[in-house]
């Protein structure tokens, strides 16, 4: 690509002069630290360290900001500490999965080698791989590897019958609740929406006086990726879907897509859920849900750990956790996400790359992870793992979850055609007043024409 | 003798040159080179994701496309309404802080210097802090009005027109003392014996005001209404930090709409169609600026 290779040539004059640079800093600082002996050994002492640098791999790790920061630190610390002549360098993006991405394709794109691995939300893997960034894996994640993951948590990372992706983690919408506020008022997990409805608007009335500010269902509603993953669920669970079947139409306008939106927008938000949500992304959501002023809350498998450390939250041990309701003649519907480990195409090191994520994704760095940062691990065997099972009654929850969970569309273009979604339910339940059928006669003609092109070819 | 008369001339545009190519060089490399660049890009139709469509030269499709796209109409609309309410009350705010920095008060250089602080803050810091001003939870905002009453929090950034608003407002704050420096320097510009002169006249703190100050103010209004419509007109990190756009598309500009079809989105033709077109049209309204500025001190040097 013309663009791309324009963008390579400047790129890399500017990094040899970076490395002269530093070659030069690293000769003044030996000729005045040794100053005094002269010049002769300092040339030695700078052909010692050239030689040590060569055989010495720094590797680019790319990821977002963990909720548990030390987990991660612990566990690169392990790793280098096994493989002393790599040198684990993490470059942090914003928590957001769409900053993230606007980051990390930047990289991708300008060809720049300052990335080795990096994660993937699933939503991405065939964007990249179509973009040829991402390193077909199949030399090194033999099938034998492949057969003790899920193969629910396998099928997100192929794309054209290639494998871009190891699963960090496979996640799927769940519904946390109260269980004491439930208890209280005698109440079973809801199974359906209108349940829940029900259920909320009788527990915040009987707790008006003792908590006022209480509210019955907090989720991500800001307009962003989240919106589309809890538009998706609220939209398969009547029955309905965003594209047709064979993905060439958007299904918008059709009427359980309507109802499900207008059930959001007039059910929810400014009853149950408060205005706010609008502008809530997880942390948000989740921050009020720890506080004890939310009765039910979506959120992903790792919310469980967050919601019962006690040093985090003040609802810890009164927590439930089910699958998302459906409707009445609907089904139940969770949206797929997670995040996979991938290699760069333009990795200097994809040995040493193949062999940090062989690490990260090992069993017992997923049950680490599980146990300590509420990761949801991809390994089959740790589904029926004893200890983790005690601690985290989330998984078994998950597990039924993820057979049936829901993948958004699986297109080189969804970033675009995710914008497409998020701007139709952004303004169909933030503005007042606005023509639903309209809206969505509008977005599915936006997204016909956007999914026509991923058909034409020249 | 002669030989050295023809050389000079040479030797000195060579000197000239010699010494305008290092500028030059960086204006082209960094300021002419992704111009040209965009615009060229804005006539193919490139899309990351979709490799197999090939880079093809579509002419004028991507522009044809953006007249017909109703996000980008919408993101216009929300771009020339911040513009409007940014300018003019940025305007009102810098002339009221001119004028009072420029009178003699005591401790006057440390409110001089306190003004410009907002401006310094680099707007990404501004940005966050405005969005934790008005923070459904915790923000400052709230517990101004409301003090404890939690319950009558409001989620401010929530509603499309205060989430505007509040847009709006961040800017005013951050740059208003950008626009008090420029006709602070207009207001030194007007000699004191005017004043005397009106004074002797009989003319009153008001009369003052709109026969002298103003008119003579003009230039320096213009210019920091040139530089405040320009850098509205390209606001991206105000809206990036605090609404993504958000709620409804209620503050998607134009920029950011370009933003996120480039490097969200990867469609390079199509978003380098809408930054074009934002370039082209400050460039129209800077020229417009410039020629009425150019007459209005024309008309200064006539009387």
């Amino acid at each position: 690509m013309r663009w791309i290779s324009s963008r390579q040539r400047i790129q890399r004059p500017r990094q040899s002069c970076a490395l002269t640079v530093s070659r030069w800093i690293v000769l003044l600082t030996l000729i005045l630290l040794t100053g005094s002996t002269g010049v002769a050994p300092a040339a030695s002492s700078l052909e010692v360290a050239a030689t040590t640098s060569k055989s010495h791999v720094t590797l680019r790790f790319v990821s977002w900001k963990p909720d548990h920061p030390r987990v991660w630190d612990d566990a690169l610390a392990q790793f280098t500490a096994a493989h002393p002549h790599i040198t684990v360098v993490r470059e942090l993006a914003p928590h957001s999965s769409t900053a993230y991405h606007d980051l990390l394709t930047q990289k991708l794109k300008n060809g720049d080698t300052t990335v080795d691995v990096f994660f993937m939300d699933v939503i991405w893997v065939p964007e990249f791989a179509a973009a040829r960034w991402a390193r077909p894996l199949e030399d090194r994640f033999l099938p034998a590897l492949q057969q003790a993951f899920l193969p629910a948590t396998l099928e997100v990372g192929r794309y054209d019958k290639h494998l871009y992706g190891v699963p960090s983690r496979i996640d799927a919408g769940l519904l946390y609740y109260r269980k004491d506020l439930l208890t209280k008022y005698g109440f079973l997990p809801p199974t359906t929406w209108d349940a829940l409805v029900r259920q909320a608007e009788t527990i915040l009335a009987g707790e008006r006086t003792a908590s006022p500010i209480l509210q019955g269902y907090v989720a991500q509603f800001k307009q962003y990726e989240g919106l589309v993953c809890n538009m998706l669920e609220m939209i398969e669970a009547h029955g309905g879907s965003l594209l047709t079947a064979d993905a060439t139409r958007s299904t918008l306008s059709a009427e359980p897509a309507l109802h499900a939106v207008q059930f959001v927008r007039d059910r929810l938000i400014g009853r149950i859920t408060p205005r706010a949500a609008l502008t809530y992304q997880e942390p948000e959501s989740l921050t009020l849900f720890l506080q004890g002023h939310a009765i039910f809350h979506r959120n992903w498998p790792y919310a469980w750990e967050l919601a019962n450390n006690h040093a985090r939250s003040t609802v810890a041990g009164q927590i439930g956790v089910a699958p998302l309701p459906g409707f009445a003649g609907g089904r139940n519907a969770a949206a797929l996400g997670g995040w996979l480990y991938g290699i760069s195409a333009g990795s200097q090191h994809p040995q040493e790359a193949w062999a940090l994520i062989e690490f990260l994704s090992s069993e017992t760095m997923q049950k680490r992870f599980a146990q300590e940062a509420g990761i949801a691990p991809s390994r089959t065997a740790l589904f029926s793992d004893p200890d983790l099972l005690a601690t985290s009654p989330q998984l078994l929850n998950h597990l039924a979850v993820l057979q049936t969970a829901t993948p958004r569309p699986r297109s080189p273009i969804y970033p675009a055609l995710s914008h497409l979604l998020q701007r139709y339910f952004g303004r169909a339940l933030a503005v007042d007043g606005v023509d639903l059928q309209q809206e969505a006669a509008i977005a599915d003609a936006h997204i016909d024409r956007l999914l026509a092109l991923t058909r034409s070819r020249p | 003798m002669t030989r050295h008369q023809r050389l000079t001339p040479y030797r000195e545009s060579l000197a000239a040159w010699s010494m305008v190519a290092p500028a030059l060089l960086v204006t082209v490399t960094f300021a002419l080179y992704p111009v040209v660049d965009s615009l060229w890009l804005s006539l193919h139709r490139i899309v990351i994701g979709l490799p197999q469509l090939g880079n093809s030269f579509v002419g004028p499709d991507n522009y044809l496309a953006l007249l017909r796209d109703p996000v980008a109409r919408q993101a216009l609309l929300v771009t020339l309404g911040f513009v409007l309410c940014s300018t003019l009350l940025e305007l009102a705010c810098g002339l009221v802080i001119a004028l009072v920095i420029h009178e003699r008060f005591h401790g006057r250089g440390l409110v001089r210097a306190a003004i410009l602080i907002p401006w310094a803050i680099p707007t990404v810091v501004a940005s966050q802090l405005w969005r934790y001003i008005f923070n459904d939870q915790y923000g400052f905002a709230n517990l101004l009005l409301f003090g404890n009453q939690v319950t009558d929090y409001i989620p401010w950034l929530s509603y499309p027109s205060l989430a505007f608003g509040i847009v709006v407002l961040a800017d005013v704050w951050k740059t208003s003392s950008f626009a008090a420096l420029l006709i602070l320097a207009g207001l030194q510009l007007i000699p004191d014996d005017l004043y005397d002169a009106a004074r002797v006249d009989g003319a009153g703190a008001w009369q003052r005001f709109r026969h002298i100050t103003l008119p003579l103010l003009k230039p320096a209004l213009l210019l920091a209404l040139l530089f405040r419509t320009m850098d509205a007109f390209r606001v991206f990190d105000l809206v990036f930090v605090m609404t993504q756009g958000g709620p409804g598309d209620a503050t998607q500009v134009l920029q950011f709409y370009g933003y996120q079809t480039l490097f969200t989105e990867g469609r390079i033709g199509y978003g380098s169609a809408v930054s074009v077109a934002v370039f082209l049209m400050i460039l129209a309204l800077s020229l417009i600026y410039l020629r009425a500025i150019g007459s209005s001190l024309l008309e200064q040097r006539r009387t």
